[in-house]
């Protein structure tokens, strides 16, 4: 064994509460107290292992600190996939941190020392929910949940997929919570208290499993910390701080019912960290010796009050090894590498020691592979793999699931490969800020930036914004289309080594020194110049004697390094916004005209509207006709002609030329048809207020309240039909015919059949308690009638429930809320055509607020998106539009498969999948507006293939689908 | 945590003649949109002895300030000369750039300045009453100190929270109406140093 006390790793005398080596072994962090905040320090592990690294001046020791925590820092732990850290600490906050690239060295500004962080870690989320100091952090196996503690007595399980989500918040110590350990297998969470308590608690239902008090009674004083640790193999749980016969002991505690029958002890104070060793090892095979079978054992380290050290093997009964006196003060953190074979340990005093264990010392460690083995023997699968959807060691056991699998794979390969490509070229076309470098714009920025005075005369400079605040990925998730560009190069040149040319000879200028110190730290209470307070005289230490000697003269040079970022990427998006909002306000726009029309382009009144008759005019004698009525909606003003093209599949022109001839007092009008140069036309006795038509039929309503339908060759249908009330809108489709009346009642035919679908069925229901009028209403391909109103909502009537139903909404938050974009492939982007998307508008402003509420709760957003989908399903099955059902169908299917909803998965399924076995008493039915259910299952399955955590799902309807193929 | 941090101030026109304007190009990052404007003031001690000689070289508002990273110029004018003690003027003293987000000092920043006379005549003999048109500035913009003390960003609300840190002094010792007020007594502040010299 070697011990190393790397004395370059302090916070310059500062205690130092926690260290933590990262996955890949090559640097470490340490959290503690820093100057006058706390402070995480990341590290170069490369000098630690080896001297002539530490020797090498071009290894940078320091890669980053970081000051962003308040108060001091007690935990920090890296993720174990490595892309994070967390870090707690006295200012009850939890901080994320992530590496942002692309950013070079900078110092951290006022900071005495003037090394610069070669790697940028940037804080990219808070997490705020302790009220009191968080004593520990821990990330569970696979970083699923994060989870913190504090003095507030609560544990806090943090979800780490969607940071601040909060999980979880475990109550039920009544004191200070000093300590977290995750179970390997996944199965718990373990935590240690000052309550002299420690306890289990489960990860199904976070309910507590044990409470484990007796070996702690006894337990006196308290202890910075009580770091605990569970074996890597599982079987054990080992406690900080216990006691057994009034003497310091790390409690062991079996899995096997939670038994506390054994204990490391020797200690002569309290054990404040355990830390268990990653690997398992095996007994080393000596050369020549025979190999003999050996069990695999544990390695832990125990660190205590006592300031020594303690290493043991779970095969031994006497610890490895014992180092005494290696500090000053308590011990306050333990860190193995992932090799399982070196170990960093931090103290109160402020140092770090390493050791290094050879193989001989520990024994063969085990890999991965051996290590999965002894968790498959013990536990069977192991837990954690059913909370993780993509986990290398889940064991494929369908071959259809691998293909998808592998699919899945191949489908992100190119992405990764097409996202990177940008992304390296960016550093060349940098430090452009809209066509200017950043150093022009800081050579003019006194003369550019905008000032203004306020009100009461005081200037107030707007700032020049030079980048976005988050350097890393954070945000990309919102934002994945965005590129970040950043600069390249870097300007900053370090003034280290610019040597003073002036020296003061007077001593007595020393005194004002020591004033002028002060002045640096200590906070003016009021505006200086109206307090006269006494300068209270060397508050700071005055360590800065140097300082005064060495006023330089420093060569003006820009210490900033200009990395900044495009600025570019925040107008396209305003500027999106702002045309979706234009787009909207065109539409209201049309509909305020008041009359209803099919589509805006359909209509194109090729001559003035009639003059000699004012509107008001002829709607006098209908009012007059039906009192009882009340005129809900506007009727269309009659023109002296117009054209209409009807669009069916080849292009089709109505033409109404209305009082074309007086025929013995009658007025005729004419109404003329044409397509691909076949045209008719024909006669009516009244003026033709509305002419419409679609791929079969002609519906023509005149002003004397009679509807005629003709066939496309001009065949008249039916006689006049004579509605109840003056025409508001006509629709035709296929063979359906829709007619709204003023009366704000309507009524749908099929003219084919003969039949009514929709009888004078009144819009009350939805116009009432309402001031909307009807901004726009359609036939579908399937004769349901729709309605949209002014106030955004649509609404469609289903004739079979005889009910209004509400299909859309435009000022529903969900539909704002929703954030499914994650779920929709390029294909679905052109795929939703139909009655529900011209409803909804083409492009749907679902999600749009969905990035601004990145703050609300996953779970919420979660539950807003669920809702919205299932809303859209129901709405077009409503509206019988096969192709956007289907379009629906699969995105809520990928919403699901993603957010792991397996209930309803499963219930979607079996709908679709029917009883494979055919019953008299069964009412499922095989089809869905006339799609066969089992193709769409078919087409789910891919779907729910793609995520690993549902494969007993996926075999289970795929087996059940072919044995339904083959009968 | 700090909403802001500053990232880096550049210390322009350095060295320069006492009368010129102080000029600091200042960056600083913010982790969320701030409401309320930065007020940011550049202090000039004019003395180490008291702070009775402290001059408000000049208060700006900074705003609106939306997440990111931004920079600025404060430009300020130099220090009103009648206000230094004579014996003060030549030598080293200290200029501190401070900012306050609702009213509340969150970042200390102090540079040492070297005042002296750049003809070896006048250093080796220095006038009794000071030569400001000869006098050289020099701050010593390697070396800032930074203080950030740790205050209240949200509104009102949890004020309570974070009150251990305000020293109670003003509040209990001032009567209500000298509490830090906007803008400092005219008397001390130089509306415009120029005309000083």
């Amino acid at each position: 064994m070697k011990l190393l006390k790397p004395s370059w790793v302090n916070h310059n005398g500062k205690p130092i509460f926690s260290v933590d080596i990262h996955p890949d072994g090559t640097k470490f962090a340490t959290g503690g107290q820093g100057e006058d905040s706390g402070k995480v320090v990341i590290w170069n592990m490369a000098p630690v292992l080896r001297e002539e690294d530490e020797k090498n001046e071009n290894i940078p020791k320091l890669l980053c600190q970081m000051d962003n925590h308040l108060a001091c820092v007690n935990c920090v732990r890296w993720s174990n996939n490595g892309l994070y850290l967390a870090s707690g600490g006295d200012d009850k906050l939890v901080m994320v941190w992530k590496r942002a690239a692309f950013i070079g060295p900078s110092t951290v500004f006022g900071s005495s020392s003037k090394l610069a962080n070669v790697e940028q870690w940037r804080c990219v989320m808070i997490l705020r929910n302790h009220t009191g100091d968080v004593m520990d952090v821990a990330w569970s196996p696979h970083d699923v949940w994060l989870a913190s503690c504090s003095v507030d007595n609560t544990i806090v399980i943090w979800n780490a997929r969607k940071f601040p989500e909060i999980v979880m918040t475990l109550k039920g110590h009544t004191g200070l919570v000093k300590g977290l350990t995750w179970d390997p297998v996944g199965k718990y969470i373990a935590s240690q208290a000052d309550d002299h308590s420690l306890k289990v608690w489960r990860t199904m239902d976070w309910q507590m499993e044990t409470n484990i008090t007796k070996p702690f009674s006894e337990c006196g004083g308290t202890t910075h910390v009580l770091r605990l640790s569970w074996s890597p193999d599982g079987q054990y749980l080992v406690s900080a701080h216990a006691m057994n016969n009034s003497g310091p002991t790390a409690q062991i505690i079996e899995r096997d019912g939670w038994k506390t029958n054994m204990d490391f002890v020797g200690h002569r104070k309290a054990v404040t960290v355990v830390k268990f060793n990653p690997k398992i090892f095996k007994k080393k095979q000596k050369n020549g010796s025979t190999p003999k079978p050996s069990c695999p054992y544990c390695c832990c380290a125990v660190g205590s009050k006592d300031r020594s050290l303690s290493v043991w093997l779970t095969s031994l009964k006497r610890p490895l090894v014992v180092i005494h006196d290696l500090f000053d003060k308590s011990i306050m953190d333990i860190t193995w590498t992932l090799n399982g074979l070196g170990l960093l340990v931090c103290s109160m005093d402020g140092t770090v020691a390493f050791l290094d264990f050879s193989q001989d010392e520990l024994g063969d460690p085990l890999n991965e592979e051996e290590k999965n083995a002894i968790h498959q023997n013990i536990y069977g699968k192991s837990l954690a793999i059913t909370m993780e959807s993509h986990l290398s060691s889940t064991i494929i056991e369908n071959p259809e699931m691998l293909k998808y699998q592998q699919e899945r794979q191949g489908n992100q390969n190119p992405n990764g490969a097409q996202g990177s490509g940008p992304e390296n070229q960016t550093p060349k076309l940098t430090n452009v800020l809209n066509g200017e470098s950043l150093e022009d714009i800081r050579k003019n920025l006194l003369k550019k930036q905008v000032e203004t005075r306020t009100a009461d005369g005081r200037r107030r400079i707007t700032p020049l914004w030079i980048s976005h605040q988050r350097c890393s990925t954070a945000s990309q998730s919102l934002q994945p289309t965005h590129l970040r560009t950043r600069t390249g190069k870097f300007t900053s040149v370090n003034s280290i080594g610019m040597k003073s040319n002036l020296l003061l000879t007077s001593a007595s200028k020393m005194e004002p020194m020591k004033a002028l110190d002060s002045r640096f730290t200590e906070r003016s209470k009021a505006t200086p110049g109206v307090t006269s307070v006494p300068l209270t005289i060397g508050i700071t230490p005055l360590d800065r004697v140097k300082d005064s000697s060495s006023v330089k003269e420093p060569k003006v040079k820009d210490e900033t390094s200009s990395d900044s970022e495009d600025k570019i990427m925040a107008k396209p998006l305003s500027m999106a916004k702002r045309k979706g909002e234009m787009e909207g306000a065109e539409v209201v726009e049309k509909r305020k005209k008041g009359r209803p029309r099919k589509d805006a382009k359909m209509m194109m009144p090729i001559s003035q509207p009639f003059p000699q008759t004012p509107v008001s005019a002829e709607k006098e004698p209908s009012r007059l006709i039906t009192p009882v009525a009340v005129l809900k909606l506007p009727t269309p003003s009659i023109q002296k002609s117009f054209s209409t093209q009807v669009s069916t599949d080849a292009i089709a022109y109505l033409e109404v030329e209305n009082e074309v001839s007086v025929v013995s007092g009658a007025r005729l009008s004419q109404l003329k048809w044409s397509r691909d140069g076949r045209e008719w036309d024909t006669l009516l006795t009244s003026r033709i207020t509305i002419a419409t038509g679609s791929s079969d039929i002609v519906a023509v309503a005149c002003e004397d309240r009679t509807l005629s339908v003709f066939t496309t060759c001009g065949r008249r249908l039916i006689p006049s039909i004579m509605l109840p009330a003056p025409l508001a809108a006509l629709h035709c489709s296929g063979h359906f015919v829709m007619v709204l009346m003023a009366s704000a009642t309507l009524s749908v035919w099929d003219v084919q059949k003969q039949t009514a679908l929709v009888k004078n069925e009144s819009l009350n229901p939805i116009l009432s308690g309402t001031d909307a009028t009807v901004s726009q209403s359609f036939l579908t391909q399937q004769g349901v009638a729709v309605v949209s109103l002014s106030n955004g909502k649509t609404y469609c009537f289903n004739s079979s429930l005889e009910t209004w139903n509400l299909i859309a909404d435009k000022q529903d938050s969900l539909v704002q809320c929703a954030d499914f974009r994650n779920c929709l492939t390029s294909q679905d982007a052109l795929g939703s055509m139909g009655p529900l998307a011209l409803t909804q508008g083409r492009n749907l402003s679902a999600g749009r607020l969905a990035s601004r509420l990145s703050s609300t709760p996953h779970h919420l957003q979660q539950g807003m998106t669920l809702a919205f989908l299932e809303n859209q399903l129901s709405s077009a099955l409503m509206l019988l539009s096969a192709s956007e059902y289907r379009h629906w169908l699969l995105i809520y299917a990928r919403f699901l498969v993603n957010e792991g909803y397996e209930m309803r998965l499963r219930e979607l399924c079996q709908d679709l999948l029917g009883p494979v076995h055919k019953s008299s008493s069964s009412s499922w039915e095989p089809t869905v507006l006339g799609l066969r259910k089992r193709d769409l299952l078919t087409e789910v399955l891919p779907v729910i293939g793609q995520n690993l955590r549902f494969q007993r799902l996926f075999t289970e309807y795929q087996d059940q689908l072919e044995l339904l193929r083959l009968k | 945590m700090a909403k802001v941090q500053v990232l880096n101030v550049a210390v322009l026109d350095n060295p320069s003649p006492f009368g010129n304007p102080f000029q600091f190009e200042i960056t600083f990052e913010c982790m969320e949109d701030l409401p309320e404007d930065l007020e940011w003031k550049i202090i000039y001690v004019g003395s180490a002895e008291s702070e009775e000689y402290d001059q408000v070289l000049d208060s700006v508002l900074v705003g609106p300030v939306p997440a990111g990273r931004h920079m600025f110029v404060f430009q300020a004018d130099a220090p009103n000369t009648g206000l230094i003690p004579e014996s003060d003027a030549v030598g080293v003293t200290v200029v501190l750039i401070t900012c306050t987000y609702r009213g509340q000092e969150f970042i200390r920043i102090g540079y040492y300045v070297n005042n002296e006379y750049t003809d070896p005549e006048l250093r080796e003999n220095p006038p009794v009453k000071p030569n400001y048109t000869q006098l050289q500035r020099n701050i010593l913009a390697s070396n800032p100190r930074v203080t950030r003390f740790h205050i209240n960003w949200e509104a009102t609300l949890d004020k309570m929270e974070d009150s251990e840190n305000v020293d109670p002094a003003p509040n209990t010792m001032l009567p209500p109406t000298s509490m830090p007020s906007k803008a400092p007594p005219l008397g001390l502040m130089p509306d415009n140093s120029m005309d000083c010299l």
